[in-house]
């Protein structure tokens, strides 16, 4: 009896100390938890948003079933809502059938064989999220919202506009292909970025970012094509 | 086929499109991209009845949706994107009043992602609203093609794309169903009895096409109207569109800090029963 007093007695300020020792430990999780937050919103600050004006021009006409018109090809982009304004690389496919993307992570690029932004169907644009130092031009292209407008300015001066309807999340190995890129019945645009969680193994982020909109007839009238 | 003839028709459309401008979206919010919505769009194609008043309505709202005005043999209106759910398109004619009783209406029942051509179809004496269902997909490398017949004056049509017969003695008021076809240049024409046309059109691969056969004074005419284009090639896979600049490091070490965490809590446990064993040891006797 004496015996187990004494342990317990002995054992008392080595329980504090372990105990110390376990909660001082638990804290660090915790530190280490907080500041390494996986969902990335403590990852590069996101910081203001560039200023720029919607373009200036005649506004293009709705694309129309009808006819054999032709719709000029694009030159550049403007998004208002985050800040871009690029001009419009050309990209096809890969050797290995992906999508191109552009060389520059600072500039968007048109894929050329999605429709032409205004013609019936998707106009399909990509661009970087980021570059290996800091933001690429659609650094903040899962800021946009339904609502937001897109502009982009064609070879003949005119600007076609476009209104966001969506913004959605894909896995990669889950990307909606003909959702993207697929036929639909009227005027689309899919802004196209990386986004999620970047694997430093691959060098490649896992998700996409995808911006959808349709067409909407520009502030000044259409003018009528002669 | 040749620019002139198109001219007339194609300043309908237009029409039509200033008129919708705005209108695109007739019942749905901001949509997603697999959305609870369909498309409609408005036809007439009745040679002998003069312009209509088109009406949209859901059903069960007095209120139209939508009205195009004055729509004209050969007009067809761009897509209208609507909720899922049943409408009904009445037509009137030309400047009538909205109260009016409406010369011939129609149930439209939209489903998710289908795309309906409501039209009205027939000599003006037997006019009635033809629901035609439009297709939105086509078969890889492929671009889909169908015949609306909507001559009058030629009742049998017979509709050839290049060597393959898309319709033979079609009959005023009938549509075809899709077929597809190679893309590339593509001569189209239409034969009736005395009167034909031609048109030569370049079909991409992941477009679908409706070819409307139309009278037009002293011969045919054939429109060819887009119905849906999707990308010429379907790229594979996801673009990488991204290098990790701004990506937070070390990602995926939030297990370690768990471990930590759960460790220590451990650990802290173990210390604290024996700091109370060590307080009371009568508990810890027996």
């Amino acid at each position: 009896m004496s015996r187990g007093r004494h342990a317990a007695r002995r054992s008392r300020p080595a329980g504090l100390i372990v105990l110390l020792a376990g909660s001082l430990v638990a804290l660090g999780g915790v530190i280490g938890l907080v500041a390494n937050d996986p969902s990335g919103s403590s990852g590069y600050p996101l910081g203001r948003t560039p200023h720029v004006d919607a373009p200036r021009g005649r506004a293009a006409a709705l694309a129309i079933a009808s006819g054999r018109h032709s719709v000029p090809r694009p030159v550049s982009l403007v998004v208002p809502a985050i800040g871009v304004r690029s001009k419009l690389i050309r990209l096809g496919t890969t050797s290995a059938g992906t999508l191109q993307v552009p060389t520059t992570t600072s500039e968007a690029g048109w894929y050329t064989a999605s429709a032409r932004p205004g013609a019936i169907g998707p106009a399909v644009i990509a661009g970087h999220v980021d570059s290996t130092a800091g933001e690429g031009i659609f650094f903040r292209l899962r800021l946009l919202r339904p609502g937001d407008k897109v502009f982009v300015r064609r070879a003949d001066g005119t600007v076609a506009q476009f209104v966001i309807t969506a913004v959605r999340f894909y896995v990669k190995t889950r990307f909606p292909t003909s959702a993207v890129y697929g036929p639909v019945p009227y005027a689309a645009i899919r802004l196209i970025t990386c986004g999620g969680v970047f694997d430093h193994a691959t060098g490649s982020y896992l998700s996409n970012v995808v911006a959808y909109g349709r067409q909407i007839a520009g502030r000044h009238h259409a003018s009528h094509r002669k | 086929m040749n620019l002139t003839s198109r001219l007339p028709a194609f300043r309908h459309v237009l029409a039509a499109c200033a008129l919708s401008a705005g209108l695109l979206s007739i019942a749905a919010p901001a949509t997603s991209a697999a959305p609870a919505t369909g498309w409609l769009r408005l036809a007439h194609l009745s040679p002998n009845t003069p312009a209509v008043d088109v009406y949209l309505y859901s059903v069960g709202n007095p209120h139209a949706r939508l009205v195009l005005h004055h729509v004209s043999y050969g007009t067809v209106s761009p897509y209208l994107k609507a909720a899922v759910g049943t409408y009904t398109v009445a037509m009137r004619p030309a400047g009538a009043a909205s109260s009016s009783a409406p010369v011939l209406s129609t149930a439209v029942h939209v489903r998710a992602g289908d795309a309906y051509t409501v039209a009205g179809m027939g000599p003006a004496s037997g006019l009635r609203l033809q629901v035609l269902n439009d297709r939105l997909t086509s078969p890889r490398g492929h671009a889909m093609i169908r015949v609306i017949q909507a001559s009058m004056r030629e009742h049998l049509v017979t509709v050839r794309a290049g060597t393959d017969v898309l319709g033979k003695n079609l009959a005023f008021a009938t549509a075809t169903s899709y077929r597809a076809v190679s893309r590339g240049r593509l001569t189209v024409q239409a034969v009736g009895a005395t009167e034909r046309a031609l048109n030569k059109l370049t079909l991409q691969a992941g477009t679908i096409h409706t070819l409307v056969v139309l009278d037009e004074p002293g011969r045919l005419r054939i429109d060819n109207l887009e119905d849906a284009a999707g990308s010429k090639v379907l790229p594979v896979g996801a673009p990488a569109t991204g290098l990790g600049g701004t990506a937070p490091r070390q990602q995926s070490s939030g297990v370690i800090w768990l471990a930590f965490i759960s460790a220590g809590l451990l650990i802290a446990a173990s210390g604290l029963i024996r700091f109370r064993r060590g307080r009371r040891p009568d508990i810890s006797m027996r």
